[in-house]
């Protein structure tokens, strides 16, 4: 029995991108590009919990980074100081953004809307400025260099494409989680809540508890991705965990339409083109300095917002559906004349 | 307690900056709604442009004009560009569009003035002045003073004026005060214009004390943005007194605990206050969804 309005996860959908994923190694010889595409995969994870975030729960973050930055220094500090396994730094990393996301979304349960993104940008902030000052534990402004590599079954993952398997492995297991989330009941109460915090209340959907439990979901995300990110480069500094990261990953998700899982991911994997492809534009032509990059990077997230401000997911998919029953109509007319 | 008196002064002083451009971002708020997350770089603007003003040697008085002019120009010309297309989209794609501005600009800034800081001469001589046991510069005391000034000027035009009236009537309900004859177009041009100017005089009145560089505008923004919560989205009283918190709160964290905390501090008390007042020091106490 199909239920309208109830939404199912399309399979189709997920083994493509699956496939597109393993093969893009074999189509994609430069190492440079591959390295890219193995970050995309981390930020991919980043921006599915920030999406869910946004998109189902109606909540902002402007302090995503932080949760990713304690991933990844709560692994370097393991690993590095301690000499543990990266594994053992996995439960921390998950385990210390999930214990702050607790602590920030209850005590922040009252605060919403801009109020709520003041919160997380304050606490964001304070996160960097802890790992910058805290020096007898996350050495400073230099951050932790000597990060060990991750063994699996006695076998290195080492950079290159290795690592972008295991990363993608990671980001597809999010895919599949998130959209699972959102097409069960808790999916429908996070929309509505989205929709009308106070109608979905009443409706006797528990909202504190569904917001705090997301809240905690997407820093568990960013944790993990902040975990892949500390062992795939070797060193780590407070200067990738800035506002400045937390903000690409809102326009990451923003970007692709918070609206939809897939959204998300098309959005990380968009704006890391065209930071490469900026990037790579500025070495072939002089006139293409590092200014000129922020220059066209601003101009394209207006542009987009202007054209498409549900973001480019949800505008590109209901404009295939229109041609889709456009056609179908088409050929039904066809056929009763 | 010399000590406390002089980080007073510090505070107070880089307060008043926060308040203006607090003041800013209520100004747009109550209109449109927007957060306008580029309201830093207005600020930045009106220290970059002054300096290129006088370095093509135009007279000090002349050249502050001239700059308030200009950002006001900037406004009044990326409200017309980003804002009047995308009416009706929702709040957090409109944090992202004003964020894309601020890069943006942020951007053809460094084009322009390169990254190095740029020094502004002071509105009158620099002698520090000795009061009691802190010492003052000149240039603090006009920075409160314009403060100040912003404060009369924006109560009188907004309480005082028909122009006034109409802009309260559109932060009230856009939808009657278009049935009265006010354009909410027109008003959200003018809320644009005005806190450009309000964003030029704040650059102008910091830079001697600053020294602009092409990325002040994040931060003071950031602080900006931080007064008008903190007091009470839409509120303007409660900007001022966010700003002066928050300059108050950084100084003395930099005095007393750290320079490198001064932000963990001033922040960390932000979200102590919200806890308590979930909608700001003097915001109203029932804010639905905060605003967005």
């Amino acid at each position: 029995m199909k239920l309208k309005g109830v939404q199912q996860t399309n399979w189709i959908g997920v083994g493509i991108f699956v496939l597109i994923v393993l093969i893009f190694p074999f189509v994609v010889t430069q190492s440079f590009l591959l390295n890219h595409a193995t970050f995309t995969g981390i930020y991919v994870i980043v921006s599915l919990g920030l999406g869910l975030l946004m998109g189902y729960a109606g909540q902002i973050s402007l302090g995503q980074a932080a949760f990713y930055g304690v991933g990844a220094y709560a692994t370097a500090i393991m690993t590095t100081t301690y000499g543990l396994s990266p594994w053992i730094g996995l439960i921390f990393s998950i385990a210390i953004a999930a214990l702050l996301a607790y602590i920030m979304g209850y005590t922040m349960a009252r605060l919403s809307g801009y109020y709520l993104a003041m919160a997380t940008l304050a606490f964001g902030i304070i996160v960097h400025s802890v790992l910058v000052e805290w020096r007898s534990v996350t050495l400073g402004a230099s951050g932790f260099y000597g990060i060990p590599s991750i063994n699996i079954f006695g076998y290195t993952i080492t950079q290159g494409i290795p690592y972008y398997y295991f990363v993608w492995a990671f980001a597809i297991i999010g895919i599949i989680i998130c959209l699972n989330i959102v097409h069960s009941r808790v999916g429908r109460a996070l929309r509505s809540i989205h929709d009308s915090e106070i109608a979905s209340s009443a409706m006797g959907v528990e909202t504190g508890k569904y917001k705090t439990q997301i809240f905690v979901l997407s820093a568990i995300f960013a944790g993990v991705a902040g975990w892949l990110f500390a062992h795939m480069s070797y060193s780590i500094s407070p200067s990738s965990f800035t506002l400045d990261a937390s903000i690409i990953f809102l326009a990451m998700v923003v970007l692709g339409g918070s609206s939809s899982v897939w959204g998300a991911v098309l959005g990380t994997v968009l704006i890391t083109m065209i930071q490469v492809t900026v990037h790579t534009l500025g070495e072939q032509f002089t006139f293409i300095t590092s200014e000129f990059e922020h220059v066209v990077y601003g101009l394209i997230l207006v542009l987009v917002i202007i054209f498409m401000p549900r973001g480019l997911f949800p505008t590109i998919s209901s404009w295939l559906n229109n041609k889709m029953s456009q056609r179908s109509s088409e050929t039904q007319e066809k056929k009763a004349s | 307690m010399s000590d406390f008196l002089q980080f007073s002064v510090t505070g107070i002083t880089i307060g008043s900056i926060y308040a203006i451009v607090a003041l800013g971002f209520v100004t747009i708020y109550s209109v449109t709604k927007v957060i306008n997350m580029a309201q830093g770089e207005f600020v930045m603007l009106g220290g970059m442009i002054m300096f290129t003003f006088l370095g093509i040697g135009l007279n000090y008085w002349l050249s502050f004009l001239l700059t308030i002019l200009a950002v006001m120009a900037i406004g009044w010309v990326m409200e017309k560009a980003i804002i009047q297309p995308t009416k009706g989209a929702d709040p957090i794609s409109l944090i992202i569009l004003t964020i894309g501005a601020a890069i943006f600009i942020r951007g053809v800034a460094s084009m322009i003035w390169g990254k190095g800081q740029v020094r502004v001469p002071a509105f009158t001589s620099n002698e520090p002045i000795s009061i009691g046991p802190a010492t003052i510069t000149p240039q603090s005391i006009w920075v409160v003073l314009i403060m100040l000034f912003i404060v009369l000027l924006l109560y009188i035009l907004i309480d005082r004026t028909m122009i006034g009236k109409a802009f309260q009537a559109c932060s009230v309900n856009p939808m009657a005060a278009r049935l009265m004859g006010i354009s909410p177009a027109r008003m959200s041009s003018f809320s644009f214009t005005l806190s450009a100017v309000l964003g030029a005089i704040a650059g102008l009145a910091i830079a001697p004390i600053m020294f602009p560089a092409y990325d002040t505008g994040l931060m003071l923004g950031i602080k900006g943005f931080s007064a008008a919560i903190l007091g009470g989205l839409g509120s303007a009283p409660g900007a001022v007194l966010g700003g002066l918190i928050i300059g108050l709160l950084e100084s003395f964290g930099a005095g007393y605990i750290s320079s490198g905390l001064k932000d963990a501090v001033a922040f960390t008390a932000i979200l102590v206050i919200l806890l308590i007042r979930p909608s700001g020091i003097l915001g109203e106490r029932n804010v639905g969804k905060g605003g967005l």
